[in-house]
């Protein structure tokens, strides 16, 4: 068989590192617009992976997953992470809907002594493409998030009570608010929880049902996702 | 399109001993009242599990930052639920408890000024509020409602501009429009001792033990050691303008203190003689007076910005960094915790658009908007509360001292700094 000889490049932990950790942070935008999490309008378009992107425009939301890139990108770069999770769950009820779950494996080799490996650049990002575009078909088996209050429009009043510009806050170090989404990362066992981070239960779904989408390897990180979802309810009946 | 996608179990995400364990138990279904049992068991199985690596592992939750200054739409609907159910005639069916609307009590407050930086109410350990009215100071037993005049200012150019109680209530610390600082043995009534040492009104003092701290408009703060002879523990010149807002935290480490030239400075108790401050925060763009610490975390404070800033700053003091910052868009004059419930309450003066001369009542952490009162007719000045934490008083420039019942019900053992061990695994208690 021909061999087309893909040229290859070579990556170093640092940017196997920086290609998961950005690779997390465009999934995470790509959740949250698919899953109606935040509102259509407050996302924008961008290139990247070969695909029209999603990214959230709002400030918040920005900021806090670029804290939390940051974050991600420093603990693979020390071989310590294990897991993200991007958990879903209802605000009313506090119960987990939703998790996505992104395992990931790291070359111990690289880690100790530094060495780097060979990938084609293009490869690593036809196989995210593959996983984005498998996010974003999800919604046609992932049961509707919608809650039975919900309204079709999504303005929220001056005056009200309920407004007053305010922030869904996440509070670091202690008593902190469970928002609509959450994100987990497993870690080794000897990492310092950071001050924006607390310990925390897995929060899993019991009896979920499971899907597994694709993986990527860069040689160094290998991420696999999988989504698991809360059996809908109405099937039981 | 790829070919075969059926699903294919991946080894490394499955929980392969829960899974073997579900499928070959037989005695009882999933049994959701048997919920607690369950988490319990599977908590320990995770802690004491390796994954199917044989890696230990452990699980954080981020929590960076603010995560939108948008609601998502969901949550924005439940919310709407909630907060139209508060206003519900039939409480019973609200999620939340009931936040009465009216005050329980009002005060004829004649005479009293109307100054924002003044801190002319203290209400002490035994159930007696201290308030100054102009150049007169009462005394009002809340038990029997009996008023007595403990001091009057004669003259006309001076007047009490800050009013507190030591911590076990009997000794109660005046600070004066022309600097002078008095001690007062309530039980007496009897001037105890005058502190030396400001030269411009004092308008904010704190107790720590017999630690006095008084602030003024010398741009100073004093630590005066009650019980030594000589007083004057210490003198910081710091602030750049008067120094109207101060307030030792729950634990007595740390004290926070505002300053008309909008900063916020934290100092740890042990450094203070060295004028080293912790942190020096700037974020507030106009007084900042109304300061509170957090009962439930011992490093948590919260700080209000007078007209042009109207913002509650929520600040972590270990840190020095805000974790929260919602515009109320109002002058805060006041902060005050719930004890029994995870909330604060804010009171209000002058504002261009909303919340003017009202009390907000807002959930913590989230600082969501919960409720508003208030019939004051013009602006609130001070906040205080009772020693019991349930009620809220309000003084106003309409001269009215408004009592608010709102911090209640009691919960048993309110959620104090000894909680703060169960609370801080967040995640198994919703406090309401």
């Amino acid at each position: 068989m021909a061999s087309r000889s893909v040229a290859k490049d070579i990556i170093t932990l640092r940017g196997s590192a920086a290609i998961v950790s950005e690779f997390f942070g465009y999934a995470a935008n790509s959740i949250l617009y698919n899953r109606g999490v935040y509102p259509e309008e407050s996302f924008a378009k961008v290139k990247k992976y070969g695909l029209p992107m999603l990214l959230t425009q709002d400030e918040g939301v920005k900021s806090f997953i670029s804290n939390l890139t940051a974050q991600l990108s420093e603990w693979l770069e020390a071989g310590k992470l294990q897991r993200v999770v991007l958990v879903i769950m209802s605000k009313a009820s506090n119960e987990v809907l939703e998790r996505w779950n992104f395992s990931i494996e790291t070359d111990g080799e690289v880690v100790e002594k530094g060495v780097s490996r060979e990938k084609s650049d293009k490869e690593i990002m036809r196989e995210i493409q593959a996983i984005m575009r498998q996010i974003a078909s999800s919604i046609t088996y992932l049961p509707c998030l919608d809650e039975p209050f919900s309204c079709p429009h999504t303005s929220f009043g001056h005056g009200s009570s309920s407004s007053a510009g305010g922030f869904i806050v996440s509070l670091p170090l202690d008593v902190l608010f469970t928002g609509v989404f959450d994100v987990l990362a497993y870690t080794d066992t000897d990492v310092a929880v950071p001050f924006t981070w607390i310990e925390s239960d897995p929060k899993l779904i019991a009896n979920p049902q499971m899907v597994k989408l694709h993986s990527f390897d860069t040689k160094i990180h290998k991420v696999d996702t999988l989504v698991s979802y809360k059996n809908d309810e109405w099937d039981e009946q | 399109m790829q070919k075969g996608d059926r699903f294919i179990p991946n080894r490394s995400l499955m929980d392969i001993d829960r899974a073997h364990g579900l499928l070959t138990n037989r005695t009882a279904p999933f049994n959701a009242t048997s919920s607690f049992n369950e988490a319990y068991r599977q908590k320990l199985i995770e802690n004491l599990t390796l994954d199917s690596q044989g890696r230990p592992f452990k699980i954080m939750v981020f929590r960076g930052s603010p995560k939108s200054s948008q609601k998502p739409i969901r949550f924005v609907d439940e919310l709407r639920q909630e907060v139209a159910s508060i206003f519900d005639k039939d409480c019973k069916q609200t999620p939340y408890r009931c936040i009465p609307k009216g005050e329980k009590r009002v005060l004829d407050a004649p005479k009293l000024r109307n100054d924002y930086y003044a801190n002319i109410m203290s209400w002490g350990k035994n159930n007696i509020l201290a308030v100054a009215l102009g150049p007169e100071l009462y005394l009002w037993n809340s038990e029997d409602q009996r008023v007595h005049k403990l001091l009057q200012v004669p003259g006309g150019n001076d007047w009490p501009t800050s009013v507190t109680w030591s911590e076990d209530a009997r000794t109660l610390a005046v600070g004066y429009m022309c600097s002078s600082l008095q001690l007062w043995d309530v039980e007496s009534s009897k001037l105890i001792r005058n502190l030396e040492g400001h030269s411009g009104r004092i308008a904010s003092t704190a107790w720590n033990g017999r630690i006095l701290t008084s602030g003024s408009r010398d741009k100073s703060i004093i630590n005066h050691d009650v019980r030594a002879a000589n007083n004057l523990a210490s003198c910081i010149k710091r602030h750049a303008d008067e120094v109207c807002g101060l307030k030792w935290s729950t634990v007595g480490n740390r004290l926070a203190s505002g300053g008309n030239e909008n900063l916020l400075y934290i100092w740890e108790a042990s450094k203070m003689s060295s004028s080293k401050f912790l942190h020096r925060l700037s974020d507030h763009c106009a007084a900042v007076k109304a300061l509170a610490w957090c009962p439930y975390q011992y490093n948590v404070l919260a700080s209000g910005g007078g007209l042009s800033d109207g913002c509650i700053k929520i600040w972590n003091t270990q840190k020095g960094v805000c974790i929260n910052s919602i515009e109320t868009k109002a002058q805060i004059c006041g902060l005050e915790w719930n004890r029994h419930h995870k909330e604060i309450l804010s009171g209000h003066g002058y504002s261009i658009r909303e919340n003017q001369n009202k009390l907000c009542l807002w959930k913590y952490p989230s600082m969501t908007k919960v409720g508003e009162l208030g019939n004051h007719k013009s602006r609130i000045i001070n906040l205080c509360q009772s020693p019991d934490g349930i009620t809220v008083i309000s003084a106003g420039a309409d001269e009215t001292l408004r009592f608010w019942d709102v911090f209640g019900p009691p919960t048993a053992g309110n959620l104090m700094v000894s909680d703060l061990q169960g609370l801080l695994s967040f995640r198994t208690s919703l406090l309401r």
